[in-house]
């Protein structure tokens, strides 16, 4: 359906003023660099950004190069730094390379209008907030190619908080060393700070929801019987879980068009260190360095796919019938993750029921899940299967003594559909579920309903609304605006 | 009666060698544009060509080589010129030409190589890793280099049949056998 210049300026207009009388509300989003870079609009990569279609995941997984690419699609020439006959005469002569032609920075601005309640059964209240958000966060995008064979990108998150503090964060910053062995696509490498292809599908470049999938990416494995849930702020709860971006070294690739791989070692990301002296019984008389972990052992990941029908996930096309509309394709991709890891030495405070306390160790942690996703036309279907299992070692904090050994065990689901309704409004609905290893506790479920409008192909408004199903009034609407340039 | 019959003999010697010129577009496909590709007839059996006296010149101005490409024929001399304020060098990695090494020389100067062999050779500049040019040394003195769309002419080139070549320092090389008769237009395409 096409709309009219004048109704789509009125429709944005709407949207825009439905957010701010509704007074309301973590993917990441899109990089302009290369709309600049291929002059080309985001809607050649994105859906509604920062949701890939087929040819986008096929532009990430070639290291931000097109398909076949030729040296005339790229229109912003790029500097060169040694002439290809250097090639030649390596290791004589230094690698000949390249730089992008433009600074390759780009810039993310997000408004939100938050409203939220949460009911605290400790207290029966149910307290509501009401927040302009206004700039939520604002990102700095470095992404490009360096050659034939790097690339890179990099973000820096600047956050506005509602009681006025501000956060920063690097949260990527990654060099990728792309088809260094054999066929093209088929090896590539990555180190930094990155979201892991562990994740391919699933999270960040996939998902065009606000909300992120906080049950998969924020449960804590750790309490006296096992965790009791998601979303806490518990000390455990980014080292431990899956999460959501790591520090790491990957391999990653595409066979055969249509194979995935990828396989990683990566530190784990929480509060490591401690400035001050450590005190389990009390973890407040130290504040946790953030960043790094604090024992000898790396975790290990890795990831299979295979996707029938649809744009190869390298690109290729031989043999397909696409139509035009470039989100719209026939196939169905599935996947097998694991990752497995080591928390011995790092001690996280618990307290059993009478608040004696206790250290708590989780030595040993696997997580194995299944990954799907259906598009059928203008219909996406996606969605993850994952089981976690813990090994929890219980230690008397003053003679360190372990007091016991057990293996808790959680699960956790979710299912999103995204629907092109047309090229501006796109909706969602997500359900989450989480069974947490603690069986006094209640399973988590979580509905997520999304609504976006792409008033350009760079600017969104979206209409979100989560609800805990478990209680009705714990639950949050927010409108975003946001702007990608 | 020998004013006719030197008319005659005059006519039977223009017939013999007339000639025309080879014209018609590369096609350049995956590169910004359909320049610098050279087209050339190969070496003609039995057919050799002195070495052309006059030299030829490459210059390097504004940190690059200009010309891009230049097609010379087998034995021409090139003099390398440096228009920059900076030093300069040249030197080619290529074994058709020995992988000379010409030194380094300041603005105002030149030097003096000459390609005996039939050659594609990059030309580079060590002080400047990112300067790259081509000289592209022929058997025979008909050759040209296309303009951006792709263009070119080759004058003076007798009838016959002969293998037409085109290079072109990113994309595969390609050939046709063309019979020129008068003016006879040749379209190529090339690719990666």
């Amino acid at each position: 359906m096409n709309f009219p210049r004048i109704h789509l300026r009125a429709l944005g207009g709407l949207a825009l003023a439905a957010g701010l009388l509704l007074g309301l509300a973590t993917p990441l989003q899109a990089f302009p660099i290369f709309a600049r870079k291929y002059r080309t609009s985001c809607t050649t990569c994105h859906t509604v950004y920062p949701k890939l279609n087929p040819f986008g995941e096929a532009f990430r997984l070639n290291g931000y190069r097109m398909p076949q690419e030729t040296e005339d699609l790229v229109k912003q020439e790029p500097v060169s730094l040694g002439a290809p006959a250097y090639k030649r005469l390596w290791p004589s002569a230094v690698m000949p390379s390249q730089l992008p032609g433009n600074a390759p920075l780009a810039v993310n601005v997000k408004m939100e209008s938050t409203n939220s309640s949460s009911y605290d059964p400790a207290t029966g209240k149910t307290t509501t907030h009401n927040d302009f958000q206004f700039p939520q966060e604002v990102n700095l995008f470095a992404a490009g190619t360096l050659g034939d064979h790097m690339s890179f990108m990099s973000e820096l998150t600047f956050g506005e908080n509602p009681d006025g503090s501000t956060t920063s964060e690097i949260e990527h910053a990654r060099l990728d060393f792309d088809s260094i062995a054999g066929p093209d696509h088929l090896v590539n490498l990555r180190v930094g700070k990155f979201a892991p292809n562990l994740y391919d599908g699933f999270q960040e470049m996939w998902l065009m929801t606000d909300n992120g999938v906080d049950t998969m990416f924020t449960y804590n494995p750790v309490g006296y019987r096992g965790g009791v849930g998601s979303g806490a702020d518990d000390l455990a709860t980014p080292i431990i879980s899956l999460p959501a971006r790591v520090r790491g070294i990957e391999l990653y690739g595409v066979a055969a068009h249509r194979f995935f791989y990828t396989v990683g070692l990566m530190s784990k990301i929480g509060p490591g260190g401690y400035t001050g002296t450590y005190n389990a019984a009390d973890p407040t008389t130290a504040t946790p360095t953030g960043n790094f972990g604090n024992n000898a052992h790396k975790d290990i990941y890795a990831r299979i796919d295979y996707k029938f029908g649809g744009m190869g996930l390298d690109g290729n096309t031989d043999g397909v019938n696409l139509p035009p509309e470039n989100w719209r394709e026939n196939s169905l991709r599935v996947g097998l993750l694991g990752l497995t890891g080591n928390g011995r030495d790092i001690n996280f405070a618990v307290a059993d029921s009478l608040g004696n306390p206790f250290n708590m160790q989780d030595v040993n942690y696997t997580r194995a899940g299944v990954f799907g996703s259906w598009i059928y036309s203008d219909l996406n279907v996606f969605g993850v299967y994952l089981r976690g299992n813990d090994k929890l070692d219980l230690i008397d904090p003053a003679t360190s003594q372990v007091l016991n050994e057990n293996t808790r065990s959680y699960d956790t689901w979710f299912t999103q559909a995204d629907y092109v309704i047309n090229p501006t409004f796109i909706t969602s609905v997500r359900y989450e579920h989480l069974r947490p290893a603690d069986t006094s506790v209640k399973a988590e479920r979580f509905m997520n309903l999304n609504l976006t409008y792409l008033v350009y192909a760079n600017v969104k408004t979206m209409l979100e609304y989560r609800q805990d199903l478990n209680e009705n009034r714990n639950n949050q609407l927010n409108v975003v605006l946001r702007a990608a340039f | 009666m020998k004013l006719a019959l030197c008319s005659v003999l005059a006519l039977g010697l223009a017939g013999s060698l007339s000639a025309g010129e080879l014209h018609g577009k590369v096609a350049c496909k995956g590169v910004r544009n359909s320049a610098d590709a050279v087209v050339y007839i190969a070496a003609i059996p039995g057919k050799t060509f002195a070495a052309p006296a006059k030299h030829a010149e490459m210059d390097q101005k504004n940190l690059v080589f200009a010309p891009h490409v230049l097609p010379i024929q087998v034995g021409t001399t090139v003099d390398f010129k440096n228009d920059d304020s900076v030093l300069h060098n040249v030197f080619s990695p290529d074994a058709c030409c020995n992988r000379f090494n010409l030194g380094t020389w300041p603005k105002g100067q030149s030097r003096s190589y000459t390609f005996k062999n039939e050659c594609q050779a990059t030309l580079l500049c060590k002080v400047h890793p990112e300067m790259e040019g081509f000289i592209v040394a022929v058997p025979t003195p008909y050759y040209a280099v296309t303009k951006a769309d792709g263009s070119y002419v080759i004058k003076n080139v007798p009838d016959g049949q002969f293998t037409v070549k085109v290079w072109h320092p990113t994309l595969k090389a390609t050939q046709k056998a063309v019979k020129v008769a008068g003016n006879t237009q040749v379209d190529f395409e090339i690719a990666r």
